[in-house]
């Protein structure tokens, strides 16, 4: 600790903090304007400064200036504060004082500042400046005549979201924020909006709704992505008027501005009941006694396996959790799973088949009084874990890493807060960032090193680094204390360098280089993603990372870490919680009961009218009509299905197979919590009515009170307590802290898997599609309402490399035919270089043109494209 | 005749196409087109790899470029603290005023473009100003329709 006095007060400060920030802690007012907690010093304005012995003879920046020992500082004198008024003065000479109308009168940080440094008159004259207001960009408006040119913008918009999409134009009095002479085309994720101390960039969203101060706050977990970010949502009459990080400002531009989708015309509100070929509105005890009465009757013909449930990755832990209750209580079955299945659990799969399914021992249930939504479970003195959620990064520990291998994801669109996360890692002078993907994006241009292979090839693609590594250092021992290295290598050993490189595209100094690296990190993580693990062998290509792993990973070092991105707000709890047809709550696996069919499974089962085959789909959520690869054979296979009940927010494309719908409550709706893809619990607080729809967790239970089982419950908060009590994973977990806890000892150990270091990417058609997301857009649940993320990208468009336009005589925007060997679409072009030649990508979110009516097995494939 | 992309593509073949080649490359573009035009800085941008933004915030920091085409004649007029004391101001307009044009622009003909600067280094001659590489010290507004004449077409 590090002694000071401020104001003649003795004072112990943390090392390496700023005067300012010892100041705050200890309650001394030292006022400011540029600096903010989420940002480094930016030191413009120069309002905070402070007389420092020892130190200049001149008074200096508090919030520029790290504390010393015996550091005395004065932060209130006479000169001082004639000093911050002039400055004052300076800041105001131009300043358009339209506080009747601005929509951050209120919160406005110039306001309180005049107010509490007491300036009344501003006695300078200067040139009046245009106002050069700019109305025209999306979702930001901005007014260059309010803005106090402190910087904060810039730098969370550079340093933080990584877009460097505005910045400061001319010089000295003149100087003005702008966007490169053009209107704002960025990430449109409004951080600086929310970071900016005045009204010079406005939510124009929240323009003109309410004042600063009307609305009502409720915390909560976003319900966007599984980035597991927290804002407070602040709603006025029964609806949300914006959602504001106070934290770290950060939030994506579908958190920020996605929430009218709470609000879009098409959300059910009753539910709904198929008649003689047509829906028709029915009461909830109408609608629940027909499910009810169909599930027995399905029961009594074909026994209690004849249902099959698949939970969502979109609903809280606590409907999943009484979700996998309902069949394997009340059913006694396993037959369930989630769509996970196609990307989050194959990543599962293959960690758990090398670092082993998680066993947790000495925690035990604490005191009686444990505050809601906190584990009833606290860990011994020599608590310890095994199994991969112990490989598995925190967000938090992401910056901490020394290398970080980003393969087969676009980390922003996939996971915003990983991306920032890599924003912070960079500020370390020894950060190294390597990047393979076989795109460019947006990444590429902080990386170290960047591997562009080429489609499909990834396995190859880590073979080769694991080959690499092993040749350059023929005496490696893993730092994880690992068996099977020798059978590994075997099964390596026909891999030729010529097959690699010509293989993945990838020359081999390149890989030897990342090869390198990753032997030589000291803290080395590995990010990986969607589009990778939704490939037909994603789980093949996560078992070589966990390989990868295994070989080079440091778990004992802070961030060295395994990060598979569980793509939706709840794709970690819904596996974590035990909807799984082989794995209970904890991922215990079944015993004493055979495991179900995977969702891949009941698919085949229903192609070939397997007796086997379900007679009732119980649906939470999960368009799997809209998700599922090869879309028109899923239709086939649902349709076979005599019975199909759909909990949903909308009439989604399988919604419209089922016999009964029931709507849900979403977002601020409703209460619960997530798991985030970096284990975070979120909590989602009920901030808005539910206008007649119900949560999930509340029909499941009805549904089965209904059916005589044992799921009688009051609150979600009732749900957590007995969820959480059977997770010895979650033990010491609350909101906002990340399972598993640390204070469990990670003893991980691991088995080298072999995999298959191949390529498979069938078909002779000239280019390959790879289907991904986009920035703006969170499945579809995004595209419902016109504003927000659909006002930004309100269409799908296919990303084709400029020369392979010309070649094929295409103009942006102009229409082509897609089509691949399972069906076409039709689709207007962007060119971008982007994507390398031969190379297509098309979004994912959009129901025409719907991504899957091309796919087969996989989110790659091979296309023709045709003109018109 | 080159295209336009032909000459960027020259000027940028001079360079490694890294960040720190911004400022000498936009002195050749402002150079090789006596301007900095818009497509051509996007281009720039994507080339070094910056972001646009920046770009514009350097092109618009330094007097040297000019995001408007520029006038043949280049017309300094010196507003440092010498020459602004001794009628500099007056200077500007009165030259202003003759060709038609503001301070920070070209004249329509594109013969002129007139600009004001901090200070020329030679204050022991104010006011002053300069046209292209000539200085003019000892400034007088009558001086200036002679000064101007063996520079107009
Ligand atoms: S909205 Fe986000 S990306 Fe766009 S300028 Fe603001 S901070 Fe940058
Ligand atoms: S726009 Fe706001 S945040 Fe940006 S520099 Fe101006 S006052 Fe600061
Ligand atoms: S990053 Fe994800 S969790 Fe965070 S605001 Fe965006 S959508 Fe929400
Ligand atoms: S707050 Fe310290 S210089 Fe602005
Ligand atoms: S002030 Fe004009 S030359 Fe110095």
């Amino acid at each position: 600790m590090v002694n000071l006095t401020i104001d003649g007060r003795a004072i112990q400060a943390k090392p390496g903090s700023t005067i300012l920030e010892v100041a705050k802690e200890n309650g001394i007012f030292i006022p400011y304007l540029c600096y903010h907690p989420a940002l480094k010093p930016i030191g413009s304005c120069r309002i905070c400064v402070v007389d420092v012995k020892p130190g200049p003879p001149r008074p200096i920046p508090a919030c520029a200036t790290y504390i010393t020992e015996g550091m005395e500082v004065v932060t209130d004198t006479p000169k001082l504060a004639a000093l911050r008024q002039e400055l004052m003065k300076l800041v105001l000479i131009n300043h358009a004082l339209e506080c009747p109308i601005c929509d951050k009168g209120g919160e406005c940080e110039l306001q309180d500042l005049t107010h509490a440094l007491s300036v009344s008159t501003v006695d300078l004259d200067a040139v009046k400046l245009p106002p050069n207001p700019d109305y025209v960009s999306r979702m930001v408006e901005r007014h260059p005549d309010r803005c106090v040119t402190c910087g904060r913008c810039v730098k969370i918009c550079r340093d933080r979201v990584g877009a460097m999409a505005i910045n400061f134009t001319l010089r000295g009095y003149f100087t003005e924020l702008a966007s490169g002479a053009q209107p704002l085309d960025c990430e449109f994720c409004g951080s600086c909006i929310d970071i900016c101390p005045v009204g010079a960039l406005i939510n124009k969203q929240f323009k003109y709704r309410a004042r600063a101060w009307e609305g009502a706050k409720t915390e909560m977990a976003c319900s966007f992505c599984g980035g597991g970010c927290t804002y407070q949502a602040h709603t006025k009459n029964g609806r949300i008027l914006r959602v504001v990080n106070e934290d770290s400002v950060l939030l994506c531009g579908r958190g920020r501005f996605g929430w009218p989708v709470v609000e879009a015309d098409d959300r059910l509100k009753t539910p709904l009941i198929r008649d003689n070929g047509k829906f028709r509105e029915a009461s909830w005890d109408e609608a629940l006694d027909l499910v009810a009465a169909k599930f027995k009757e399905t029961m009594e013909a074909g026994g209690a396996k004849a249902v099959y449930g698949v939970g969502s990755p979109r609903a809280t832990n606590e409907a999943n959790y009484i979700f996998q209750k309902f069949f394997r209580e009340g059913l006694a079955t396993n037959q369930l799973d989630n769509p996970g299945r196609y990307n989050y659990v194959r990543a599962i799969k293959a960690m758990a088949e090398v670092f082993g399914t998680p066993k947790v021992e000495g925690v035990e249930a604490g005191g009686a009084l444990v505050p809601a939504y906190n584990s009833p479970l606290v860990v011994k003195e020599g608590g310890q874990g095994s199994g991969f959620p112990f490989v598995l990064g925190k967000l938090a520990d992401l910056s901490k890493a020394d290398l970080v291998l980003v393969v087969g994801t676009d980390v922003t669109p996939e996971l915003p807060p990983l991306g920032w996360k890599l924003m912070e890692a960079k500020e370390n002078a020894n950060f190294r960032l390597v990047l393979a993907n076989l795109r460019k994006t947006k990444f590429d241009r902080y990386a170290d090193l960047s591997l562009r292979y080429k489609p499909g090839s990834e396995r190859v693609l880590i073979a080769g680094l694991i080959k690499f590594i092993l040749a350059e250092n023929p005496d490696w021992t893993p730092a994880i204390q690992a068996t099977g290295l020798d059978e590994l290598k075997e099964s390596l050993k026909k891999l030729t360098t010529k097959e690699i490189t010509t293989k993945t595209g990838v020359e081999d100094a390149a890989l030897k280089e990342a090869a390198a690296l990753l032997a030589q990190a000291q803290a080395p993580a590995i990010v990986f993603g969607a589009e990778l693990l939704s490939q037909d062998k994603g789980q093949q290509t996560a078992l070589a990372l966990a390989d990868l792993f295994l070989l080079v990973g440091k778990p004992d070092s802070p961030g060295s870490a395994m990060y598979p991105v569980a793509e939706k707000n709840n794709s970690r709890g819904v596996s974590e919680v035990g909807v799984l047809p082989d794995m209970g709550p904890g991922y215990v696996p079944v015993e004493g009961s055979d495991p179900g069919p995977t969702l891949e499974e009941v698919l085949d089962l229903l192609e070939k009218d397997d007796p086997a085959s379900p007679k009732a789909l119980y649906l939470l959520g999960g368009d799997l009509l809209r998700w599922l690869p090869n879309r028109s054979r899923v239709k086939k296979l649902l349709k076979k299905v005599p019975f199909i009940v759909v909990q949903d927010a909308f009439l989604t494309d399988t919604a419209q197979l089922a016999q009964v719908i029931l709507p849900v409550a979403v977002h601020a709706e409703q209460e619960g919590t997530f798991i985030s893809s970096t284990g975070q619990l979120g909590l989602l607080n009920q901030a808005l009515p539910t206008n007649g729809v119900r949560p999930d967790w509340q029909i499941i239970s009805q549904l089965g009170v209904k059916l005589g089982f044992a799921l009688k419950y009051v609150n979600p908060k009732e749900i957590f307590r007995e969820l959480a009590r059977k997770m010895p994973l979650w033990a010491g977990l609350a909101p906002k802290l990340s399972a598993p806890c640390p204070a469990i000892k990670a003893a991980v150990t691991g088995k080298f898997a072999p995999f298959e270091a191949d390529i498979s990417l069938p078909g002779r058609r000239p280019y390959t599609l790879i289907i991904g997301k986009s920035l703006q857009h969170s499945g579809s649940f995004t595209t419902h309402h016109p504003g927000g993320p659909m006002s930004v990208t309100g269409k799908a468009l296919l990303t084709v490399n400029p020369e392979d336009a010309r070649s094929l005589g295409l103009a942006a925007g102009e229409v082509v035919k897609v089509i691949s060997s399972h069906g076409e679409i039709t689709v207007p072009v962007d060119l971008s270089a982007e994507v390398p030649a031969g190379v297509v990508f098309l979004p994912e979110h959009f129901a025409a043109p719907a991504a899957n009516d091309l796919t087969l097995n996989s989110n790659l494939m091979r296309v023709t494209i045709q003109k018109g | 005749m080159m295209t336009s992309q032909q000459k960027l593509e020259t000027i940028l073949s001079r360079y490694e196409g890294v960040a720190a080649d911004l400022i000498p490359v936009l002195q050749d573009v402002q150079d090789e087109f006596n301007y900095l035009p818009k497509d051509e800085l996007k281009i720039v941008a994507g080339r070094l790899q910056v972001s646009l933004t920046r770009v514009y915030s350097v092109a618009t920091f330094f007097k040297m470029f000019s995001l408007e085409p520029r006038g043949k004649h280049l017309i300094r007029v010196c507003l440092g603290t010498a020459c602004h004391l001794r009628g500099g101001q007056h200077l500007v307009e009165t030259v202003g005023r003759r060709l038609n044009v503001e301070p920070g622009h070209a004249t329509e003909d594109l013969q002129f473009s007139l600009e004001t600067v901090g200070c020329l280094g030679s204050c022991a001659q104010a006011p002053l100003m300069m046209i292209d590489a000539k200085y003019f010290g000892r400034m007088a507004v009558d001086k200036v329709p002679k000064i101007l004449k063996p520079y107009k077409q």
